[in-house]
């Protein structure tokens, strides 16, 4: 009502609030993290410009910024897609590592084929393990009503540890320091795009994932099922939606792309799968989706600022000697922030107790 | 191999693997009996065995250790309260940023305050006293099980006690209880929801402290990164699975401690350390699922019982 | 006489309506006073303030005993002596009714345990003090909600309540519990209680009042003495008109069975048979309306003719083809419409937008998407079409439902299941909760549906509407039908007899 007339309100309220709360809690982590700084001893502008030159500094550094994008892109989508639908599954790490392998062995043992073929073989089998092993969670929830958030989660550890297990035994490239899988045929590998950088043809195909996922989720009847099943799975049924199979069916969506970040890490990046293949990129995913509560443009811009912040704070350690893990404290303070601004937002309009419902 | 491996050995190093489980269960489950779905503990473990450390490095007393920690966590505690609470954010949210947080700030620390990466171990770290039972040591395989753990193992014990005492025997455990069925009816019965769930979280964040000083000062002492291992959220599963009920809940703690130690002494077997590692895990899921299965049959059961008798 | 509770200038501003604004409320000592006002008139919203909760307030002043007091939270009032028993009962279903009566107000033992023992003593001793006869052991939720309104009388009592709320108590009650309701009250209030009694149901108002404080959207609109005023003089100013109590009504034309119940059983969520047997016609043109108080199977009933519950056994009949099998999504494309009694939890997503919540169902057909694709300007028409029709009272179909009021909720349920090409609507407790002249609109909106020709199934609690609306009435009681009447064949009374299982047809 009076509320409307606020100034405050005017400029931060209605159809872009969400973007500036995000951003704003962006700009108060950097700021924490400039306390992180200071607390150990150094200055926070010189470490932040070294952050920003390490991630902007020239071509290859972009490219290498952008090259994370990707893999982000990929699990930022995964794990928006599920929670979109009500559906909370935590386990992208592990399901990248499978379709990573996956990808790996199609890639190494299927010769002799062009690439047109082998390639898309190679993604599928990625897809194929990544939506296998979150479609168990979810058939879990679906059929027994189990915590799908637990069965997830405890999901990850033995997918990186029966991936961590093949690359050292039996597929060990007997050449390689650490476990690692023999490098994949010519046929399967995306082509990089620039000399001193992994920066891949992946890129584009995360983008294109991207647009088609956007499609789905704010075109498509499908997306809208999801929505509802998401917000009201009771409502979703009475309105005559398959609501479990729409819940099964982006669980399994969130495999695949999750399988698919794996894959891309395969055959974009290394051109064979190692026992460390992800840094976090299935928790970072998580992190991306929940900053823009699970929408998928905002996905693509986090996951690019995520990149920056990953690739920025490797540079930063290397010349101020921070620790990079800087990054990861600021990527969680951002959701406490985006968290604390909603909270707040809410608090200030409810102004004591929400009026009864009738 | 089966008799190699079922010794008493193995239920010493139960008891041992579930310490740490048992000590974040009985916090999770107070808030979860207060109704908030607490998956912060993970975090908070890691922020108490890293303080531990700290802590006992440099005030050179390991019950001082102690103490830091749990005043670390309690930080971290409030926060959570803070955004749970007051700001009424989304538990899951919030407790999956304060464990990525933690993670974070433990590795950053590390480098920051001990300039190493990975681990840290000092000889000067003092560690948790060992607690021997002097009647204990005269029968062999008793003394074996029982014998000379650290002290958190046997104050574990206690406090499990003392929780299900609190939750079924006290005015406040009946107001924990009825913060988490029915907020609004203690709420018009004159009683703060806020108030009951903040001394839960406060209650959660001494526990957790207790369990990561345990993990870092009780057994070995020294800090190495993620130290916490996926123990804060076998503890959610725990509390899940107990649905609340302490004495439940050490049971199913004790059940994935004994798969832990299983898993501990398959390795001294020559099975590959990786799948010796996967067994805890598996064992969640597959005892979840048996629960969840019979619940699911029960129902089914009573259906087809009420059909029968009414047609 | 002496004035125990006095409010001045309550003003109270929730984000989209002012809930009270400018309220001078006071209540003399041992007297029954009725607060009646339409849904949304801001009644439980003033008596929640008095009893510490909504705070803070915009502004007012408060006034127990002559004393100003500042109740911030609801252990203040029960300090004061002040008691409140909400429409939703405050008990906590796993508790034992010791445990609820004494939660937060416990007794120990040893300093630190539980008096359990002491509890228990307490209750009874209080129960047998007031004539309630409840188990002390006994767990709330397997408790009649009778028996539960009156553990609520009871907490109150032992916290030593002097000045009693009772929001909207009848509701839940059936006409014998109303008549020991009542006499429970005038019992309090002879041992020099005072009472607040919440309703909007005028008769209940003349029975039991001394005096009637009216208000509407949110200001007092009358303070009178129950025995110098009419019920038609208190409509008026609840409504700020003239009120029709009954809509003009056709004589039906039946067009054919539509659907057809043969001996159907279904389940509860508990697991117990709450329909059991049930066998009804239901034809076009007409609106068969099933009477019963809550719980004895109406929801389930409407649950399995729609598909969303299972059913046991027996056959449903939809235009002469068995749909046992059919999924709600068929049913709905066959013609089955649905209003369903919980429309929070079940007739709408709250967090969705209005626009999502109108086109659910027509979201995948033409013209609004052809395969998968939206079409989002013809969504949008779509939406706006209904909100104009309906008028739904909204600055913008993309906001969130739950920024509408309780009656444009109903409405907006109401336009989207009428906007089906149906041959069927199910229709529960259309108007429960709703300001009166929405009542007129929605019982003119279904009786225009009837007129079109669809078969009506109407499942309501309240008789002043199934009497308005209804070309036929079936009782239902504890899962079965206990009979079929022509409204003018049978009174109120009557009906009620039906209802409480006191008698029933063959």
């Amino acid at each position: 009502m009076q509320k409307k007339d606020n100034i405050f309100y005017k400029i931060f309220g209605g159809k872009y609030q969400f973007l500036w709360i995000t951003l704003l809690a962006i700009i108060l982590a950097f700021v924490v993290g400039a306390v992180a700084i200071i607390a150990n001893g150094q200055n926070p502008l010189l470490a932040y410009i070294a952050l920003f030159k390490g991630s902007f500094g020239n071509i290859n550094k972009v490219a290498t910024v952008l090259t994370r994008t990707t893999i982000l892109i990929f699990t930022g989508l995964a794990v928006a897609i599920a929670f979109r639908s009500g559906i909370f599954i935590i386990g992208a790490e592990g399901q990248l590592y499978l379709g990573a392998f996956a990808s790996a062995l199609v890639g190494i043992y299927l010769t002799n084929i062009p690439k047109v073929v082998h390639i898309p073989l190679a993604i599928l089998a990625a897809m194929l393990v990544g939506g296998f092993w979150s479609f168990i969670p979810a058939i879990l929830k679906v059929r027994y009503k189990m915590d799908e958030v637990v069965v997830s989660l405890m999901m990850n550890a033995p997918a990186i540890l029966i991936v961590g297990y093949l690359v050292n035994e039996p597929f060990r490239d007997p050449m390689g320091q650490t476990g690692m899988t023999v490098l994949i045929q010519e046929s399967a590998r995306f082509s990089r795009l620039l000399e001193f950088s992994r920066f891949n043809t992946t890129f584009f195909i995360a983008l294109s994932v991207a647009f088609l996922m956007i499609y789905l989720i704010q075109r498509s009847t499908v997306g809208y099922e999801w929505k509802i099943t998401g917000l009201n799975p009771i409502f979703s049924r009475f309105g005559g939606v398959y609501s479990k199979k729409r819940m099964l069916q982006a669980a399994v969506i969130s495999g695949m792309l999750a399988g698919i970040a794996g894959s891309a890490l395969v055959l974009g990046e290394f051109y064979r799968c190692l026992d460390i293949i992800s840094v976090g990129y299935g928790w970072d995913g998580l992190l991306v989706a929940m900053i823009v509560n699970n929408n998928p443009i905002g996905v693509i811009l986090v996951a690019f600022l995520f990149g920056v912040l990953k690739t920025g704070a490797l540079a930063m350690e290397a010349a101020t000697n921070i620790p990079s893990e800087l990054s990861l404290v600021i990527q969680s303070i951002v959701i406490l922030f985006v968290a604390a601004e909603r909270g707040v937002i809410a608090l200030i309009q409810r102004k004591g107790e929400v009026p009864p419902i009738v | 191999m089966f008799r190699e491996l079922f010794t008493p050995q193995l239920l010493r190093a139960t008891i041992r693997m579930t310490t740490p489980i048992i000590l974040a269960a009985l916090g999770g489950l107070l808030t979860y009996k207060a109704g908030i779905f607490n998956i912060a503990m993970e975090g908070m473990i890691l922020v108490g065995a890293f303080s531990a450390v700290v802590g006992g490095y440099f005030l050179g007393n390991c019950w001082l250790g102690v103490i830091v920690a749990i005043l670390a966590v309690l930080l971290i505690s409030a926060i959570y309260g803070f955004f749970v609470v007051k700001l009424k954010s989304n538990e899951f949210i919030i407790g999956i940023a304060i464990n990525i947080f933690a993670n974070g700030i433990t590795v950053y620390l590390l480098r920051a305050i001990f300039g190493v990466k990975g681990a840290f171990s000092s000889p000067e770290i003092p560690g948790l006293p060992d607690v021997s039972f002097p009647l204990l040591d005269k029968i062999g395989i008793l003394n074996t099980i029982l014998n000379n753990h650290s002290i958190f193992i046997y104050l574990s014990w206690l406090f499990v006690l003392l929780i299900y005492i609190l939750i079924y025997k006290t005015p406040l455990g009946i107001r924990i209880r009825a913060a988490g069925e029915h907020p609004k009816a203690l709420e018009t019965a004159g009683v703060s929801v806020s108030k009951i769930r903040y001394i839960t979280i406060i209650l959660n964040g001494i526990l957790c402290g207790f369990a990561g000083a345990h993990l870092s000062l009780g057994y070995l002492t020294l800090f190495t990164e993620g130290m916490s291992d996926g123990r804060g959220w076998i503890a959610v599963a725990t509390v899940i699975f107990g649905e609340g009920n302490p004495i439940m809940t050490f049971a199913i703690a004790s059940l994935f401690g004994f798969t832990d130690g299983l898993a501990f002494l398959l390795q001294g077997l020559g099975i590959p350390d990786r799948f010796a590692r996967i067994v805890p895990h598996f064992t969640v899921i597959f005892a979840l699922f048996i629960v969840a299965r019979r619940a699911v049959l029960k129902i089914a059961r009573k259906k087809r019982e009420v059909i029968r008798k009414e047609t | 006489m002496e004035k125990v509770v006095e409010m001045r200038g309550i003003t109270k501003i929730f984000p989209t309506v002012i809930a009270n604004n400018d309220v001078d409320f006071s209540l003399y000592k041992g007297e029954i006073q009725a607060l009646v006002g339409e849904n949304g008139a801001g009644k439980t919203t003033l008596m929640s303030i008095l009893y510490g909760m909504n705070q803070p307030i915009d502004s007012g002043r408060i006034f127990i005993n002559g004393k100003e007091e500042r109740i911030y939270h609801p252990h203040v009032a029960i300090n004061k002596g002040i008691g409140m028993v909400h429409q939703h009962f405050m008990l906590v279903p796993s508790f034992t009714v010791s445990e609820n009566i004494v939660l937060g107000h416990e007794k120990r033992k040893n300093g630190i345990l539980l008096d359990k023992e002491e509890a228990i003593k307490i209750t009874k001793e209080i129960s047998k003090k007031h004539g309630f006869l409840v188990a002390p052991m006994a767990r709330v939720q397997d408790l009649p909600l009778g028996i539960q309104q009156r553990i609520e009388i009871l907490k109150l009592l032992y916290r030593g309540t002097d000045i009693l709320i009772l929001d909207e108590p009848t509701a839940v009650l059936t006409p014998q519990e109303i008549k020991e309701l009542f006499s429970t009250i005038r019992s309090l209030v002879s041992e020099g209680r005072s009472i607040v009694f919440i309703t909007h149901k005028l008769p209940e108002v003349m029975a039991i009042s001394d005096r009637v404080t009216v208000m509407r959207k949110g200001r007092i609109t009358g303070v009178l003495e129950t025995k110098k005023t009419t019920m038609k003089e208190i409509a008026k100013l609840m409504v700020g008109r003239e009120v029709l109590f009954q809509v003009e009504k056709e004589e039906p034309h039946f067009k054919g069975v539509v659907l057809e119940l043969n001996n159907i059983k279904a389940l509860s969520d508990r697991i117990l048979l709450a329909v059991n047997g049930v066998s009804l016609k239901v034809q076009a043109g007409e609106i068969l309306g099933i009477a019963g108080i809550e719980g004895n199977g109406q929801t389930e009933l409407a649950e399995v003719v729609t598909g969303l519950r299972p059913l046991v056994s027996g056959e449903i009949i939809f235009q002469s083809k068995n749909i046992n099998k059919a999924s709600p999504r068929q049913r709905r494309e066959m013609g089955i419409a649905h209003i369903p009694e919980d429309r929070l939890k079940t007739g709408i997503s709250i967090d969705a937008t209005i626009q999502d919540n109108l086109v659910m169902g027509a979201h995948y057909k033409k013209p609004l998407a052809r395969g998968i694709h939206r079409y989002l300007r013809q969504t949008k028409d779509y939406a706006e079409k209904l909100i104009n029709e309906y008028d739904i009272r909204t600055a913008n179909q993309n906001l969130p439902t739950i920024s509408l009021s309780g009656g444009n909720l109903q409405r907006l349920v109401i336009a989207r299941e009428f906007s089906f090409d149906s041959k069927l609507l199910i229709i529960s407790q259309p108007t429960r909760g709703i300001d009166i002249g929405s009542i007129e609109f929605l019982h003119e909106k279904i009786l225009s549906m009837r007129d079109k020709g669809n078969a009506i199934l109407l499942i309501s609690a309240d008789l002043d509407e199934i009497y308005a609306l209804s070309d036929r009435i079936a009782v239902m009681y504890e899962g079965e039908m206990v009979g079929e009447f022509h409204p003018d064949e049978i009174g109120r009374e009557e009906l009620g007899l039906y209802m409480t299982g006191a008698k029933r047809e063959n």
